[in-house]
């Protein structure tokens, strides 16, 4: 996928006056950050569980290329077929090579953002592979032509109206307001698309280095129809996600589901490996796991390194107070909030994504509601702070905090600074005493006063205080 | 006790009262209060923006001016917070500076948890009669774990009425530098504050971060709310609200 | 240089360790020991535990004495809905006295138009009201996944606690997974249109689970 970060601004503003999204991002909030709510006040402690989660995860990190090889060797003993991919690009090819190999002609494809993250869906088309998004958000989202705003709600921005009127322009049915009827004209669309697909593709919220498997949760089941009928089933996933043992994926289990919408369990967890065995009635005949690397194996002994502890549950995006205002298009890429803040920087470079780290008023919610511990906040200020030793900050802004870092270090120098502001804001203050113009300060005036002050500082008016 | 009074750039400029209620606080609580009047910031705005570097020679000012003192107290949860956490990460490769700044840094409170949590005051001064409704500030509440010593605090004031809003925890838009470079988020998230705050029907909103609530009052007021007050947790407590 | 050796090798060099990480025995050792994480602790009945459960992801639970009752209990089910009496099952359910109860079971995989699929289930998982469905010669997966009605039935006794033990009991009991383990929780769901659950989205519209009191061995 393209990466326009760089307009977050100018879109995020446009997102702002778009009434139908802010009545959408509502509704998310309302339902995954108060059913996330529920969910974990069930659980005996999230903090145990959520610091457990963290270390099986950093535990994976710590020993990769071990998880990996003994993933790899499991997966091949199983009957699969297991391929490394170092970028997007590569990934692509080697899915198009395995679909030329077997004469596929259509794929059914379940969500995956690792997918979009590589533009998979182009490719194939671009080799005259037709190929159909199932997971019904995704699907919604193919036939609209838009890329998905939310990692776990794809289509989140979009109101059962849109959503209405999609479906009657392109299937030629009567229009339908009920959410039921819609998904299951849906089901009756893509029901064909199942059953006559050469090809499953699947993403991996897991792999199991223990047993090779990769693990799909999903709640629509089109997650285990796409790896169960078509011949072959393609795996296309991070290899940021082995997991050592089964175990490991149960604490994860717990977690993911719950931080992500609030559910206990999802309604499918699907332990996939390797191909259909001789005896076995059904099943893909071909089991084939991509590993993409794009950017992940360089955060390794990174300060990034724990955004690769990332579960992809969303709830930093379900938490960010600005992505519950501007919606996940705004940030111009696969992943959107905290951890696409993070993650876009560090996979399309520190360039090309200026705003993402700054877009964040550090307050720490996704921080506290990181499933694995991550340290958002943390990382988004690192960033920041590459950014400033690269060079990358307006030379404005450097100089004024270069300036104001240097007063603030002579006390007197900033005594008589601070003596005449005071004085000067007092004054402007008028008799309301409210700025309504902050010169150099648009930002905050454009949409806000600003209390004027009194006119003397705390400094001066305690040491007045002192002589009497 | 010896407490250092770290009165925050914010306050010393915009809003005075809430140093002197603070001070006043303290003394009631029968703290032997210094001011260093070298004091300036705590560097949090550079610290944000991404340049650590321009903030360690603020955090050795800070080191030396509150050296003596027994506890360093804020009436800001995001300086302490600052202080706190924040500034033993800019000196982990030097041990030397750690070994005395550290032990400083662990004994910075912000001005409720202070009061609450090392002096259990039992008695405040204050005397506001009304509805009020919190803003739980971010750094406060998720660095510092400041929640309930507010709300125990203002529980001790018989006029008090306290009137929970929606989403009290929920960022009310400010963030420093981000008001400015993002305005219109900003200004968006103030408005989600502002309407909750407006719903409870409180004759006062209140918070214990000066930032905060020039944010929430400056959308307020360009709303045209005049009547609303924002008031900071100091001033309330001291009985000073409403004097500058 | 292959694509593999080369994310091997940043892999290693991020790490800082040497790139033989394949022979690393803290890999293998921690696997070979695979300890548990913090289990929620829960009540120890597990049968009332899984059928809460299951009920509230959406799930009809029924519970009959032994094997023997369940075509009844089943054909009582299908006509208080009115699905018909044509289903497909697991070969291995086959023994059941179904034509008894006038159901008619074809022990085969489910194909396009299939309305009710009957299957077993190695185990269930009493935390969250789950079943646990393994692919194989008599089980095939898509007798849970095709019909728009999925039955499951499994002795009572084949319920534990927690998905570790639902681990263990397949490592016990099967040494390595299958090609397909399905961990099933109600009937199929989507959430995409305004995040407004939806019951039967690509799966299963309803669920039934029928819960015997004795094992199968004696059908």
């Amino acid at each position: 996928m393209e990466c326009s970060a760089g307009e977050f601004k100018h879109r995020a503003a446009q997102k702002l006056g778009d009434v139908k999204l802010q009545a959408a991002l509502r509704r998310l909030q309302d339902k995954f950050v108060d059913g996330r709510a529920a969910a974990l006040a069930e659980l005996d402690g999230f903090d145990s569980l959520a610091d457990a989660a963290a270390a099986v995860r950093e535990r994976a990190l710590a020993d990769l290329d071990g998880y990996l090889l003994r993933f790899e060797r499991e997966a091949i003993a199983r009957g699969a077929h297991v391929h490394w991919a170092e970028t997007g690009a590569d990934a692509n090819r080697i899915v198009v090579e395995i679909a030329a190999a077997h004469g596929v002609r259509t794929a059914a494809k379940s969500k995956s953002m690792v997918s979009e993250e590589c533009g998979l869906n182009h490719a194939l088309e671009q080799a005259g592979i037709r190929v159909t998004e199932t997971d019904l958000g995704e699907y919604i989202l193919q036939l609209a032509q838009e890329p998905p705003s939310h990692i776990v709600a794809p289509v989140v921005h979009k109101s059962k109206e849109e959503i209405s009127e999609l479906f009657h322009e392109k299937h030629h049915t009567p229009r339908k307001t009920d959410i039921a009827e819609l998904c299951r004209e849906a089901r009756e669309v893509l029901r064909p698309a199942f059953l006559g697909a050469d090809m499953g593709i699947s993403g991996a919220n897991f792999l199991v280095a223990e047993t090779g498997s990769a693990v799909i949760v999903t709640n629509e089941g089109n997650g285990r129809l796409v790896t169960t009928l078509p011949r072959v089933h393609v795996v296309i996933t991070g290899i940021e996600k082995v997991v050592p043992t089964l175990e490991d994926l149960a604490t994860l289990l717990r977690l993911l589901p719950r931080s992500a919408t609030g559910q206990a369990i999802t309604n499918y967890v699907s332990l996939l490996t390797g191909a259909k065995g001789e005896r076995d009635p059904d099943g893909p005949e071909q089991m084939h796991v991509i590993l993409l690397d794009n950017g992940r194996s360089r955060l390794l002994g990174d300060e990034l390194q724990s955004i690769l502890r990332c579960i992809r549950c969303g709830a930093c995006m379900n938490h960010c107070p600005v992505y519950q205002n501007v919606g996940g298009h705004a940030y111009g890429w696969v992943y959107p909030g905290p951890m696409g803040s993070v993650l876009t920087p560090a996979y399309q470079g520190l360039e090309n994504a200026l705003d993402l780290p700054h877009a964040c008023t550090m307050c720490g919610a996704c921080g506290a509601v990181c499933p694995v511990r991550i340290p958002l906040p943390d990382l988004l200020r690192r960033l920041r702070e590459r950014q400033t030793e690269r060079g990358l900050r307006p030379w404005r802004e450097r100089l004024a905090l270069r300036l104001w870092a240097w007063t603030a270090k002579r006390a007197t120098l900033y005594a008589v600074g601070t003596r005449a502001a005071a004085w000067l804001l007092a004054r402007a203050g008028g008799k309301d005493r409210l700025l309504h113009r902050l010169p150099g300060a648009a930002g905050w005036s454009a949409g806000r006063d600003m209390p004027a002050p009194p006119g003397r500082t705390f400094r001066d008016l305690y040491r007045e205080r002192g002589r009497r | 006790m010896r407490v250092g009074l770290f009165v925050t750039c914010l306050v010393d400029l915009m809003r005075p009262s809430i140093g002197f209620s603070a001070l006043k606080l303290l003394e009631h609580a029968g703290c032997r209060v210094v001011v260093p009047e070298t004091q300036t910031c705590c560097g949090q705005p550079a610290y944000n923006a991404g340049d650590a570097k321009a903030v360690r020679g603020l955090a050795l000012k800070f080191m030396e001016e509150f050296a003596g003192c027994d506890y360093v107290v804020a009436p800001s949860g995001s300086c302490a917070g600052m202080i706190r956490t924040h500034y033993p990460d800019l000196f982990r490769a030097e041990p030397e500076i750690l070994a005395e700044l550290e032990p400083l840094c662990r004994r910075t409170y912000e001005l409720t948890d202070f009061l609450v949590s090392v002096m259990k005051l039992e008695r405040v001064p204050g005397r506001f009669s009304g509805s009020l409704t919190y803003h739980d500030s971010c750094s406060g509440l998720r660095e510092l774990g400041i929640s309930r010593q507010p709300r125990a605090l203002l529980a001790k004031m018989p006029g008090v009425r306290l009137v929970e809003m929606r989403e009290s925890t929920t960022c009310c838009g400010f963030g420093g530098t981000f008001s400015l470079k993002f305005g219109d988020i900003s200004a968006r998230m103030a408005d989600h504050k502002c309407d909750h705050g407006e719903a409870t029907g409180a004759d006062a909103l209140a918070g214990g971060d000066l930032g905060c609530l020039l944010n929430i009052e400056g959308r307020l007021r360009r709303r045209g709310n005049h009547t609303t007050r924002v008031l900071h947790i100091a001033e309330l407590l001291a009985g000073e609200e409403g004097q500058d | 240089m292959s694509a593999r050796q080369r994310i091997l090798a940043r892999i290693a060099a991020g790490l800082g360790h040497g790139a033989e990480a394949g022979a690393n025995g803290a890999v293998d050792g921690y696997i070979e020991r695979h300890p548990r994480g913090p289990v929620p602790r829960r009540a120890p009945d597990l049968v009332p535990r899984f059928r809460e459960q299951a009920e509230r992801l959406s799930s009809t639970v029924l519970e009959v004495p032994a094997p023997g009752p369940v075509p009844a209990a089943v054909a009582a089910y299908l006509a208080a809905h009115g699905l018909g009496t044509e289903t497909v099952c697991w070969p291995d359910l086959a023994g059941l006295p179904w034509a008894a109860s006038g159901v008619r079971a074809a022990a085969r995989p489910a194909r396009a138009g299939d309305m009710v699929g009957i299957t077993g289930a190695f185990c269930a998982i009493a935390e969250t009201g789950t079943l646990m469905l393994l692919s194989g010669e008599d089980t095939p997966a898509t007798v849970s996944l095709l019909p728009e009605t999925h039955v499951a039935v499994l002795p009572a006794a084949r319920i534990v606690p927690a998905m570790e033990d639902a681990w263990d009991l397949l490592r016990a009991e099967r040494g390595v997974p299958p090609r397909a383990v399905n961990l099933v929780s109600g009937p199929s769901r989507t959430a995409d249109i305004e995040q407004t659950v939806t019951l039967g989205a690509h799966g299963p519209y309803r669920m039934l689970i029928v819960l015997t009191g004795e094992d199968f061995d004696d059908v």
